[in-house]
């Protein structure tokens, strides 16, 4: 029997805690997948547990549906659940310690049914088709290391760094690699590095306090690249960021209305209208009350795709 | 406060929106004018147009660029020419009619594309 599994995909991972719906923002975020990269359900792959997809199937069985068709359950590691907890802000007047389950995301190699895989976060959202120059490519891995914050002018020197005098970190928000048996022995070295969290914290001087995926990503990155700075390239994306200190106004069809908090002016916020360029959320509540507009625009048809467009020389100008 | 500074700060405020506008769409256009082809990744600029078309009136059907990783890239110059004149015309015309919205609005909610009650 022929293999049907298609040879590209998009794979995310969503597990609920009790505040933050995970699985639906992998959804919707789905949803604009398709829309936007041109790709159907079954090139989307939704790494969840039985819990967090038995709360959504109540709530929005119908867009589960139509999201993916290729829902991949993981039993939940109980302790690190408990243990593993950071701090979540709905801007700064809302801050809550929650649960914070990203212990498989080094899985995603032997997850992944595609030859080729774009990892995305489930709130990095999806409102260009920037993600398909990645489709091809002749590095077989790639993430960002340098990101760009969306209200100019706002600086996080210790986003750069694993420590002000370590190694560069990546941003494991959005990671593309091929199967090939260079890129398994990545994700071999991810998995040491989670397994052996104490020994790198004290090598590599970073915070251990919470684990995050982009240290033991930079520092596989690192290890694997032959101990070279920046050895594993950028990809062809710029990595957009917004933080928890802001908020989302509004969207409206594909804009997206963003509260950002002024430079040395906290709690005092700038509107900011995004549309046509991925962005990462890191305030997952804003995402929440906006989920149905997400939705309602993620199932709208596609009139004109960026790519599609008519070409218009320099004399056809229209002001 | 004096109505003179209040206007002053509305303009800072407006002045700081613009900026960010006008970021936002020059980052919009920089990620529309990457194109990938053969395995590599392509910035299209003024400097790519210029060497493939010399390419092309040289007669080059073929050839290896180097790509944004300066990795060695082999193209079909005369298609590849008329992919990336395509999309820097088709691009930066909708980044001039996006710019000149922006730069002839003079009031914060213009400049976002709102009316003065937000909606």
């Amino acid at each position: 029997m022929a293999n049907k599994t298609p040879k590209r995909g998009i794979l995310m991972f969503a597990h609920n805690n009790q505040e933050i719906n995970y699985l639906q923002l992998a959804a919707l975020n789905a949803l604009l997948a398709q829309k936007n990269l041109g790709i159907t359900a079954d090139q989307v792959t939704i790494v969840t547990d039985r819990a967090s997809y038995d709360y959504c199937e109540t709530v929005m069985e119908r867009e589960l549906a139509a999201a993916c068709t290729n829902y991949v359950f993981t039993d939940t590691d109980v302790a690190f659940k408990h243990q593993n907890t950071r701090l979540f802000k709905d801007t700064q007047h809302t801050p809550k310690v929650l649960p914070f389950y990203n212990i498989n995301r080094c899985d995603a190699y032997d997850l992944s049914p595609y030859e080729e895989t774009i990892m995305v976060d489930a709130d990095y959202l999806i409102l260009s088709d920037a993600l398909n120059n990645c489709w091809g490519h002749n590095n077989e891995l790639m993430m960002n290391w340098e990101y760009a914050d969306v209200m100019h002018g706002r600086k996080f020197p210790e986003l750069s760094r694993l420590n002000p005098l370590g190694i560069t970190m990546y941003w494991a928000t959005v990671v593309y690699f091929r199967k090939t048996p260079e890129v398994e022995t990545f994700f071999n070295c991810v998995k040491h590095v989670k397994n052996n969290r104490e020994y790198y914290s004290d090598l590599y001087k970073f915070n251990n306090s919470v684990y995050r995926n982009d240290y033991s990503f930079s520092i596989a990155a690192h290890t694997w690249g032959g101990h070279t700075d920046k050895a594993v390239p950028q990809l062809p994306v710029t990595l957009y960021k917004t933080f928890d200190n802001d908020d989302i106004y509004k969207m409206q069809d594909e804009c997206l209305y963003l509260y950002l908090e002024k430079p040395r002016s906290p709690g005092d916020f700038m509107l900011t209208k995004w549309e046509g360029i991925d962005i990462h959320i890191m305030n997952k509540w804003a995402l929440g009350r906006i989920s149905g507009n997400i939705l309602k625009f993620a199932e709208q048809k596609t009139v004109v795709k960026q790519t599609e467009c008519v070409i218009k020389r320099k004399d056809e100008v229209v002001v | 406060m004096s109505a003179k500074l209040t206007k002053a700060l509305e303009f800072a405020n407006y002045r700081v929106t613009m900026n960010n506008q006008q970021a936002k769409l020059r980052a919009k256009t920089q990620g529309l004018l990457t194109y990938s082809i053969n395995g590599g990744s392509f910035k299209i600029d003024r400097t790519l147009i210029t060497f493939c078309k010399a390419l092309l009136d040289d007669g080059t059907d073929v050839a290896v660029l180097l790509d944004v990783y300066d990795n060695p890239i082999l193209v079909e110059i005369k298609d590849f020419y008329d992919e990336i004149l395509s999309r820097y015309f088709e691009v930066t015309n909708d980044y001039y009619l996006e710019y000149e919205k922006i730069r002839k609005s003079r009031k914060t909610h213009k400049v976002l594309d709102l009316n003065s009650d937000g909606e």
